[in-house]
């Protein structure tokens, strides 16, 4: 219970800051919306009607916002060494990891609340009738995302050296979850039939990722030093 | 191949190559023509051997990462390192034969079939752990955080050949084989195996030296040691 407390405390932590000062979510959710902005001009007026790739372009935009998100919040914990005081605070480890990524959640979801009525919009997405079924999946991609986003931020991001390469091996971490989340968004879309094992894999994901940030980030922050 | 006499790793090299030679005789001249593809359908006693490599270097890869992640021996994060080189390697031809023979058979380079797409993806995950170690340092960190990558990547592959088992699939599901093929295919996966191990050694050899020889290695001690000092 005392880890889950901690844990909680560190995301209204990050969250208060991040309200007092929007910096992270100003620059994610911007640059979703002018992901999606981009694509639609590129696909053109007829491109844009297509209800096929909808999926894809809403996941290229949470991708690269999203990164740009983790990067920018565990950046904010190298000024002032903060750090590593959160490292020698009488906690357990892993309180730190679940602080992050609940906070690291709270910001994705927000930027999938605005993104999402853009692409509906701009890309003639039309999920009335089928809320339900795309928040789900939507909820299980960014759970998955951002567990996936909070452990490697730790280990490579907030630190010169590392600065860019958290999008690259984020981006290739996350392909299955991308593959499947948007194969069930176009499905949803369509109104076809779900088959496959695209919820389960979801599932699966969000679970690897938990656990394994849950037993990679501590190591993965001490071996940081004096990065 | 660490440590071993240079004769015998001439000879390993030297055997391979001829059991290469045999394995390009029989797919040439012993293996009959395959009725429906003709004779491109060769190219699948290099795709299929490649394949089953790759698979194995993913598994060294994981293996050494744990034991890394275990014992922070620099043995295992050279073996791991060297068997992500090869992984990404033989993924290439797999990848390239893939290509071949998906252009021959329905048209085109590319089709987003399950097991080009599984491939690609695979690639992708390697290729990344690749490009990731130079931007990491000092060494000590650039081999745990690998190790890391490693172990997640790994984890990874199942989840990949889950999900892309939502794109339809135009590849054969199962391929007949008669008794020529099969002795051809056999005759293939051992000499592939050998260059596979083969590789794994000397790329792991190889970055031992480069290590021994690295000054910027500055080993940095966890961060609670260091404020107890």
């Amino acid at each position: 219970m005392s880890t889950l407390r901690h844990a909680l405390g560190l995301a209204a932590k990050d969250l208060r800051q991040e309200w007092r000062a929007p910096h992270a979510l100003t620059l994610t959710v911007m640059t979703g919306v002018l992901m999606v902005v981009v694509l639609a001009l590129g696909l053109g007026p007829t491109g844009a009607a297509h209800a096929g790739g909808a999926g894809a372009i809403l996941w290229t935009a949470f991708l690269f916002a999203g990164a740009l998100c983790f990067e920018k919040t565990m950046s904010a914990e190298r000024e002032d060494d903060a750090l590593s005081a959160l490292l020698l605070a009488p906690i357990d480890r892993s309180a730190i990891f679940f602080g992050k990524f609940l906070s690291n959640l709270v910001l994705v979801i927000a930027l999938v609340l605005v993104v999402t009525p853009v692409g509906v919009v701009l890309l003639r997405l039309d999920i009335s009738g089928v809320w339900a079924e795309f928040s789900a999946v939507a909820a299980l991609s960014v759970i998955g995302f951002s567990a996936a986003g909070t452990l490697f931020a730790g280990l490579l991001g907030g630190s010169r050296r590392g600065s860019g390469v958290l999008a690259l091996a984020l981006l290739a971490l996350s392909l299955p979850l991308v593959l499947v989340s948007t194969q069930l968004i176009d499905r949803i879309v369509a109104r076809a039939p779900a088959s496959g094992p695209g919820v389960p894999v979801l599932v699966a994901f969000d679970a690897v990722f938990l656990v394994a940030g849950w037993l990679a980030f501590e190591p993965g922050l001490e071996s940081r030093g004096a990065t | 191949m660490n440590g071993l006499r240079p004769s015998i790793v001439m000879a390993y090299w030297a055997l391979t190559l001829v059991l290469f030679g045999v394995a390009i005789g029989a797919a040439t001249f012993y293996a009959p023509t395959e009725q429906t593809m003709g004779d491109i359908q060769r190219i699948f006693y290099l795709h299929l051997p490649a394949a089953l490599c790759m698979f194995a270097a993913c598994g060294v890869v994981f293996l050494a990462s744990i034991g890394y992640v275990w014992q922070r021996s620099d043995r295992w994060d050279n073996l791991a390192h060297g068997a992500a080189w090869v992984v990404v390697v033989f993924c290439s031809i797999v990848l390239a034969t893939g290509m071949i023979w998906a252009r021959y058979a329905w048209g085109h380079w590319w089709t987003w079939s399950p097991r080009l797409t599984f491939s690609l993806i695979l690639w992708v995950l390697f290729a990344v752990y690749l490009a990731l170690r130079p931007t990491l340092e000092p060494l000590s960190r650039r081999a745990l955080i690998s190790a890391l990558y490693g172990i997640v990547a790994f984890l990874d592959v199942p989840l990949v050949y889950l999900s892309v088992k939502l794109l339809p699939d135009i590849h054969p599901a199962s391929v007949e084989l008669d008794p020529a093929m099969r002795v051809t295919l056999v005759l293939w996966c051992l000499p592939m195996a050998m260059l596979c191990a083969g590789l794994i050694f000397h790329r792991s050899r190889r970055y031992a030296r480069a290590r021994a020889t690295d000054e910027s290695d500055q080993p940095v001690p966890p961060l609670g040691r260091q404020m107890h000092a």
